[in-house]
């Protein structure tokens, strides 16, 4: 019967439950779901993550090239962020070009590399005006069940932390270049950000972390991303109107995730360097 | 969307007009309707009336690689938009026919008349060339886009001006605009196209047509002609055969249309430079006047800020008064659970080498978690009422040190 | 009450330091300047020129139809090249922003169309955006559950935060940031930043553009008295 009623009424459904302040899945209405994090899965690449949070699943891999700087900033390697939400993730994509949400969403991880600074563009210059690298990130998603961009920002810094480049010398006098195979550097990351993602249903309950499900019920949505006790980003695109003590909530839960998050991958790091 | 089609009886009524050598709008046959050209702030920003037709240019550059057929010279780019923002008859993204026809025609006239000097925007030859686009915009349709589009595609050229360029050696400076005056772009000669139109099999000729008379219209002639009466392009479309001497007596229209119209593009842009070099206001917000019942101008206004949401926002945490009981009490709660949950150490299952998991609770079927031993499920408690409270908060004391708790007052 | 009112030296250094008022740059407005919409504003803020249209409530394609309420569809034109991902960005937070804005359950199986041209940008252009589109569904006439008025703040390297910024000031801003508010409860309706800020910083910059937006609104207000009263 319950399975009909969902069905059939979802918000019925819902309020039901959010009444007794708990979600379908077993939630509380500020829980997130359990956040898997397995960083170095693919080897052939030179960083990468898979983020499982709940059912969504989210996998990261960062390939690394050398390419020529922009004109007019010598020392500026590039960052190239693409998120693929695939039809393999959910019947609601179709193959062809990128639907207007992974746009979206891979706007939103420029921004968010670009505002935290977790990676300073000067530290992939090889030889200034002539050598950079250039950092591919590719996102896909493999599982949508709901808040993929938290997922991809989780899968996105664990990649980066994972990811170490061959050392490339340019000689000054010929010119030639050389890649040193055998050793290899890691990428200095600075920062740690975190995003948190919240939705707002019926207008007036806030749900963290929500489900593909509670995503379609949504009426507005936030994202709050956080670097240690500062903000990054506050992010709401529209959506029902929200009083200020219930965004500044939202941004207190974020900065508890924040560490949550931090915790996660600096702890499953050091795991894999044991 | 749909645009609505004319009825047969208001292309009657059109045409019959023209017959008795009346138009619409009260003009005779070879008047152009009034042209004003409007310079924007910022360089190269062109914007056209014609009538009501409005279009907009803006010129942009880049430095960029030459062609491979001609490495000394500059590349120059023109895109003509026609949105559903000139007209409901267009659609947005996938180009029309008539769109099509539009961006040739003003390639044709801007680009194979060789007016704008392609050789000066070569910076290193066969290497770096200043790559120049002109992107026309169609803000409303009301008939003759053409002509509109080619006076704010020359004016814009023309107003543009490109940074300066230093080579020494191998090294290429660029100069901020800040640096060094921004050079012009050197412009041969300013091509301009004039439309006419012929209805009953030519027999009749208008100039400068409106939205409607194109409806009605039978065959179209375009003229590309600068004033030294040179002729730069010429087209012919349509269901009508056209006599010489009609061919004759367009050209000979066109020479003093595009005369007239030349002289105000100077005279624009002479205008435009002078109220720059005296330092007054410029760009599109002067030019709306405030005299009419559509438009609205403040000056810039200073907005009081209240006492209240000075002090409020400078005093640290956010102490609303305001607020319902039921929200007061969830914000203060979550303040003082958040600054609580700030020192709790968040604990890390690490499943197996390089993975790591927190939290529980939710669907996930992708791996079996090992439950955690302890009792008390890390799961943030919702509180909402006071009689609760206390209960809550001893709960929040025993495992304070345990896990991570995640708390979220959502309710009203 | 006194007289005479002596200014302490204490009291005098903080009204120095007490923080600059909001200041909104000159606006100006034009409603129906354009003539084949349904609605049509163009907008400056300062030199920030914005032309919006709003075409509704008209036929939807068949494959965005919804049956509840108003398809609102929204295009915003870069005035140089072609729409990059910033600006689908920027047309996906305006659309959010407009949908929550427009009364749709009133036009089910319908769609509004608002088509946003940026004319110049010489600063907090998102905002100018989303307060021409508001003018444009104004013009048009769209039921709307409230207006939204959008002001744009930054704050610079030394903590001084400046309310609508010209592009220099934005350029050399630590952090930018564009809030959206309603005009009947004057709730939040969106927000996008750009650069790290602390929640401090984040609070006087909500607090100073919602007492901006009033003055926003009361500049719609004028603008569309104007226009029905037909007086100059």
């Amino acid at each position: 019967m319950a399975e009909e009623i969902r069905l059939a009424q979802p918000k019925e459904y819902y309020r039901a439950f959010l009444e007794k302040e708990v979600r379908p899945d077993d939630r509380e209405l500020g829980e997130f779901r359990p956040t898997v994090l397995n960083i170095g899965c693919v080897s052939t690449a030179e960083g990468s993550s898979l983020v499982k949070l709940g059912n969504t699943t989210v996998m990261c891999g960062i390939k690394a090239e050398v390419a020529e700087p922009r004109y007019g900033r010598p020392t500026e390697g590039y960052i190239v962020p693409n998120v693929e939400l695939s039809p393999l993730s959910s019947p609601n994509f179709r193959p062809g070009p990128p639907p207007e949400q992974a746009q979206v969403l891979s706007q939103n991880m420029v921004d968010f590399l670009d505002t935290s600074q977790c990676i300073k563009l000067d530290s992939l210059c090889i030889s200034s005006g002539k050598l950079v690298w250039v950092l591919y990130i590719d996102l896909v998603c493999l599982d949508y069940d709901g808040n993929v961009m938290d997922a991809c920002t989780l899968a996105l810094m664990a990649a980066l932390k994972n990811t170490s480049l061959p050392v490339v010398t340019v000689d000054e006098d010929t010119g030639d270049v050389k890649t040193h195979l055998s050793t290899h550097s890691s990428l200095s990351v600075d920062s740690c950000p975190v995003s948190t993602t919240f939705i707002v249903f019926d207008n007036t309950v806030l749900l963290v972390d929500p489900t593909r499900e509670e995503e379609l019920l949504a009426t507005g949505a936030v994202t709050v991303v956080t670097e240690g006790d500062n903000l990054c980003s506050v992010y709401k695109p529209g959506g029902s109107p929200l009083t200020d003590e219930q965004v500044e909530m939202c941004v207190e839960r974020a900065f508890v995730r924040g560490k949550e998050a931090t915790a996660l991958i600096t702890d499953t790091l050091c795991s894999i360097d044991r | 969307m749909r645009e609505t089609p004319l009825s047969n009886c208001e292309k009657e009524f059109i045409l019959n007009n023209i017959k008795e050598h009346r138009r619409l709008d009260g003009r005779n046959a070879y008047d152009y309707r009034d042209i004003r050209i409007s310079f924007g702030v910022s360089l190269g920003c062109c914007h056209v009336e014609m009538g009501k037709t409005k279009v907009l240019a803006q010129v942009s550059c880049e430095v960029g690689q030459p062609k491979q057929t001609r490495p000394h010279d500059g590349v120059l780019f023109v895109n003509v938009e026609l949105s559903p923002m000139a007209s409901p008859a267009f659609e947005q993204g996938r180009p029309s026919e008539e769109s099509v026809e539009l961006s040739r025609l003003m390639e044709r006239c801007l680009k194979e008349s060789r007016c704008v000097d392609l050789e000066s925007l070569c910076i290193v030859s066969g290497e770096k060339v200043w790559h120049v686009r002109v992107d026309i915009h169609v803000l409303n349709h009301e008939g003759n886009i053409l002509d509109c589009s080619s006076i704010a595609a020359i004016s814009a050229l023309a107003h543009f001006k490109r940074p300066d360029v230093s080579v020494q050696g191998e090294e290429i400076t660029i100069h901020p605009l800040e640096e060094k005056d921004p050079v012009g772009l050197s412009i041969h000669h300013m091509p301009l196209l004039v439309s006419f139109s012929f209805f009953l099999q030519g027999k009749y000729l208008l100039v400068d047509p409106s939205e409607k008379e194109e409806k009605v219209m039978d065959g179209k002639m375009v003229i590309g002609m600068n004033k030294h009466r040179e002729i730069c392009t010429l087209q012919v479309t349509g269901q009508n055969l056209l006599l010489k001497d009609q061919v004759l007596r367009c050209s000979s229209i066109a020479v003093t249309k595009v005369t007239k119209t030349t002289e105000l593009i100077v005279q624009a842009l002479e205008n435009d430079k002078q109220a720059r070099l005296r330092g007054e206001k410029h760009g599109f917000a002067e030019q709306i006047s405030s005299e009419k019942v559509t438009s609205n101008h403040w000056r810039e206004t200073q907005v009081k800020v209240k006492e209240e949401v000075m002090s409020a926002s400078g005093g640290s945490g956010a102490e609303s008064e305001d607020v319902d009981s039921d929200m007061e009490a969830g914000s203060g709660d979550s303040q003082t659970d958040a600054a609580r949950l700030k020192d709790v150490e968040p604990n890390v299952d690490i499943v197996a080498r390089g993975v790591g998991a927190i939290g529980e609770g939710g669907a996930s079927r992708w791996l079996d978690l090992p439950k955690t031993t302890q009792t008390s499920k890390n799961k943030g408690k919702l509180k909402r009422s006071h009689p609760e409270e206390t209960e809550v908060k001893q709960e929040y004391d025993e495992d304070s040190e345990e896990e991570t708790q995640t708390v979220l007052n959502g309710v009203q | 009450m006194a007289s005479f009112i002596v200014l302490t030296e204490e009291q005098q250094r903080l009204q120095r330091e007490a923080p600059p008022e909001a200041v909104l740059r000159c606006l100006t407005s034009e409603l129906g300047c354009l003539t084949r919409q349904d609605g049509s504003a163009s907008l400056s803020q300062g030199d920030t020129t914005v032309t919006a249209v709003a075409y509704g409530p008209a036929e939807v394609r068949m494959a965005r139809e919804r049956i509840d309420r108003a398809t609102v569809e929204v295009v915003y034109k870069p005035k140089v090249g072609l729409p990059r991902p910033v600006d689908r960005k920027k047309e996906n937070i305006i659309r959010n922003t407009l949908e929550s804005a427009i009364m749709g359950s009133a036009h089910p199986r319908s769609a509004i169309s608002v088509i946003i041209q940026e004319t110049e940008d010489l600063g907090s252009n998102l905002a100018c955006c989303i307060n021409a589109a508001c003018l444009a569904l104004l013009d048009a006439a769209v039921g709307l559950n409230f207006m939204v008025a959008a002001v744009a703040s930054a704050v610079m390297e030394d903590g001084k935060i400046v309310t609508d910024p010209e592009k220099k000031v934005e350029e050399k801003a630590v952090a930018v940031m564009t809030f959206v508010f309603e005009s009947v409860d004057h709730k939040l309706v969106s927000v996008l930043t750009y650069g790290k800020f602390t929640q401090e910083q984040y609070k006087v910059c909500r607090d100073l553009c919602r007492q901006t937006a009033q003055s926003v609104f009361a500049f719609y207000r004028e603008s569309l008295e104007k226009k029905l009263l037909k007086t100059v």
